[in-house]
C-alpha cells in the first residue's frame, strides 16, 4: 500500500475505515481471480462440477460489491473525503463495479463448460487457452497494480489489452473458418465465441481498472483518451 | 431519446486564469505583501489577485496568517501598534497603504463581518442604516429603502419586517450575523470581508449564511476566512491555502479540493499530519 498513503490521517478511525475498504477490495479481487481461473479450468478440462461451483459462488462477489459500496457511502457521509482520499473512494467505487462484471463474465464462461461437446468439438475449446491465460495474467497484474497503486504498471497494462484484442481477432477468424467448413459445427462454435467474447470483455474491464489507478495517483481522467495522452 | 448537449455537462466552467487576470477582472491585487508583528514575520511575500464578483476563501491552520491577511485588506492591522507592513494591496489600481488614503473611505468600500455577530445595542432598523447615518444621510425615504434592500439582500427581511424597531439584541445568533451583513452591505461596499462568519452559528444558520454568500457575490466581491474546509469547498470559487505565513497554493476551488498540486495542501485538506 506504498502509494496509498492512507495511514497518516489525524483520525485513526478514518485510517482504519480506508484500510478496511482497500482490504475488502483486495479480497474481492482475489475471489474474482479465482472465479475466472476456475471457469477457464472448467472449460479446458470439461469439469462440470467445477463449473457448477463457479456458478454457485458468484453471489459472494455480488455481496461484496454491495457491502463495499455501502462502506464507501458511509465514508463519504461521515468523513467528507477530499483530494487523494476522495479520488481513492471514487476509484474504489468504480473498480468494484468492474470487478463484479468480471465475475459475471466468469459465470458466462462457466456456463459454456456445462454444455456437452463431443471430442472433436472439445478441441475447439482449446483455442480459448491462449486468450484465457493472457487475460487471467492481465487480471492478476491489474489487481497487483491496484494493491500498490502503481501508476507505471497501470499504464503498461492499459496498453497490454491491445494484445488481447489482437488474440481475440485471430481466434474469431479461426472460428469463422470452422463454421464455413462445417456448418454443423455452428452451434458449438457459437458457444466458444460467447466465451471468447466474455474473456475479451474482461480485458476491457481490466483496462478500466488501470484507468482508475491512474486517476487516483495522477488526478487525471484518462478514460476515452489515446494511450499517448496518459 | 433524450439528447444531452455535452457542453452543458462539461466540468470546465469559465475557469479564470488567476495568474493572468486583466485589470477589469481584478477586485484586489496584492503584491509582495510582508507583515511583521514586532520581530515576528506573520505574512511572507504574499502576491495574489482576487477576482471581482466572486467568492475567494482563505483556509489554513490556526496562526497561518489568513485572518491577518484578510484584516490587511481594510487596514484593520493599523490598530495594532507593533504591526509593520510592506508591499501593496491595490484597489482600483491604487495602493490602499498610500499615505493619503482615507481609511474611513477605504472601509466604506471594503466592509467586514466578524466571527461573532456584533450588533449595536440599537433597533434593527438603526443597526442597518447606521453607516448611512454617519455618512450624513437623514432622508427618511432613502434610509427606509436602504434598510429594506439590505435586509432583503441579507435574507433577513421576511423574518424582521414586522419588528424593525425592536432591539437587535433580541435576534438569534444566526439572525444577528445576517443583520451585521445587512449593515455592512447597506453602504454598498465593493468588497465584503467575512472573518469566519459562521463559526459561532448552528448548522442551519450556517447554511442560510452560505446561501446568502452565494447571492451576495452577484453584487460584491466576497473574501472569506473559514476554518471549515467543507464550507470553503461549498461557497468559494477560488481557494487560497496558507501555512505559516506563506501562500502555499491558490487555485480554483474545484481543483484545490480534488487535485491539489502541493503536498502540504493535500495533507491539510485530507486531515493528515505533515
Amino acid at each position: 500500500m506504498d502509494n496509498l498513503n492512507i495511514g497518516r490521517h489525524i483520525s485513526g478511525q478514518f485510517n482504519e475505515d480506508l484500510e478496511n475498504v482497500i482490504n475488502h477490495v483486495m479480497h474481492m479481487g482475489g475471489l474474482v481471480e479465482k472465479q475466472l481461473s476456475d471457469s477457464l479450468k472448467a472449460v479446458y478440462e470439461n469439469d462440470k462440477e467445477l463449473a457448477q461451483k463457479v456458478l454457485a459462488s458468484d453471489y459472494k462477489i455480488n455481496n461484496l460489491e454491495v457491502s463495499i459500496d455501502d462502506e464507501c457511502t458511509r465514508i463519504i457521509a461521515k468523513r467528507q473525503p477530499a483530494a487523494g482520499d476522495l479520488r481513492l473512494i471514487m476509484a474504489v467505487i468504480k473498480t468494484i463495479a468492474d470487478l463484479e462484471r468480471i465475475g459475471d463474465e466468469a459465470e458466462k464462461i462457466a456456463q459454456v463448460a456445462l454444455e456437452s461437446f463431443d471430442s472433436k468439438q472439445q478441441d475447439l475449446l482449446m483455442n480459448l487457452d491462449n486468450l484465457g491465460r493472457a487475460v487471467l495474467q492481465l487480471l492478476q497484474q491489474t489487481l497487483d497494480a491496484f494493491t500498490r497503486m502503481d501508476v507505471d504498471a497501470a499504464i503498461e497494462l492499459h496498453k497490454a489489452d491491445k494484445n488481447i484484442d489482437r488474440n481475440y481477432d485471430a481466434l474469431m477468424r479461426q472460428l469463422m473458418t470452422y463454421m464455413m467448413e462445417d456448418p454443423r459445427s455452428i452451434p458449438s462454435v457459437m458457444s466458444v465465441i460467447w466465451s471468447a467474447r466474455a474473456i475479451e470483455r474482461i480485458g476491457d474491464r481490466c483496462q478500466n481498472v488501470c484507468e482508475y489507478i491512474i486517476y487516483f495517483v495522477k488526478g487525471k481522467v484518462v478514460r476515452h483518451t489515446s494511450p499517448d495522452d496518459m | 431519446m433524450i439528447s444531452v448537449n455535452p457542453d452543458l455537462i462539461s466540468n470546465e466552467q469559465d475557469k479564470l486564469d488567476l495568474n493572468n487576470l486583466s485589470d477589469e477582472q481584478k477586485a484586489l491585487d496584492i503584491k509582495n505583501l510582508n507583515l511583521y508583528y514586532g520581530e515576528k514575520q506573520a505574512l511572507q511575500n504574499i502576491s495574489m489577485a482576487i477576482p471581482k464578483g466572486q467568492v475567494t476563501a482563505f483556509i489554513g491552520p490556526s496562526g497561518c496568517g489568513k485572518s491577518t491577511l484578510l484584516r490587511c485588506i481594510n487596514r484593520m492591522n493599523d490598530l495594532v501598534d507593533i504591526c509593520r507592513i510592506d508591499g501593496e494591496i491595490n484597489l482600483h489600481g491604487e495602493n490602499i497603504y498610500n499615505k493619503h488614503v482615507d481609511v474611513a473611505m477605504l472601509r466604506r468600500k471594503v466592509g467586514m463581518v466578524f466571527q461573532r455577530p456584533n450588533p449595536f445595542p440599537k433597533t434593527i432598523y438603526e443597526n442597518v442604516v447606521y453607516g448611512l447615518r454617519i455618512m450624513g444621510e437623514n432622508n427618511r425615504r432613502v434610509l427606509d429603502e436602504a434598510c429594506e434592500r439590505s435586509l432583503r439582500s441579507a435574507a433577513l427581511w421576511n423574518e424582521v419586517k414586522d419588528r424593525l424597531h425592536d432591539s437587535a439584541l433580541g435576534l438569534s445568533g444566526g439572525q444577528q450575523q445576517r443583520l451585521v451583513i445587512a449593515r455592512a452591505i447597506a453602504i454598498q461596499p465593493e468588497v465584503l470581508l467575512l472573518d469566519e462568519p459562521t463559526s459561532a452559528l448552528d448548522p442551519i444558520s450556517t447554511l442560510t449564511i452560505e446561501e446568502l454568500i452565494n447571492d451576495l457575490k452577484k453584487q460584491f466581491t466576497v473574501v472569506i476566512v473559514t476554518h471549515n474546509m467543507q464550507q470553503a469547498a461549498r461557497v468559494s470559487d477560488q481557494t487560497a491555502f496558507m501555512y505559516m505565513g506563506d501562500l502555499i497554493e491558490y487555485s480554483d476551488t474545484n481543483t484545490l479540493f480534488t487535485t491539489p498540486s502541493k503536498k502540504k495542501t493535500e495533507d491539510y485538506i485530507t486531515g493528515r499530519y505533515g
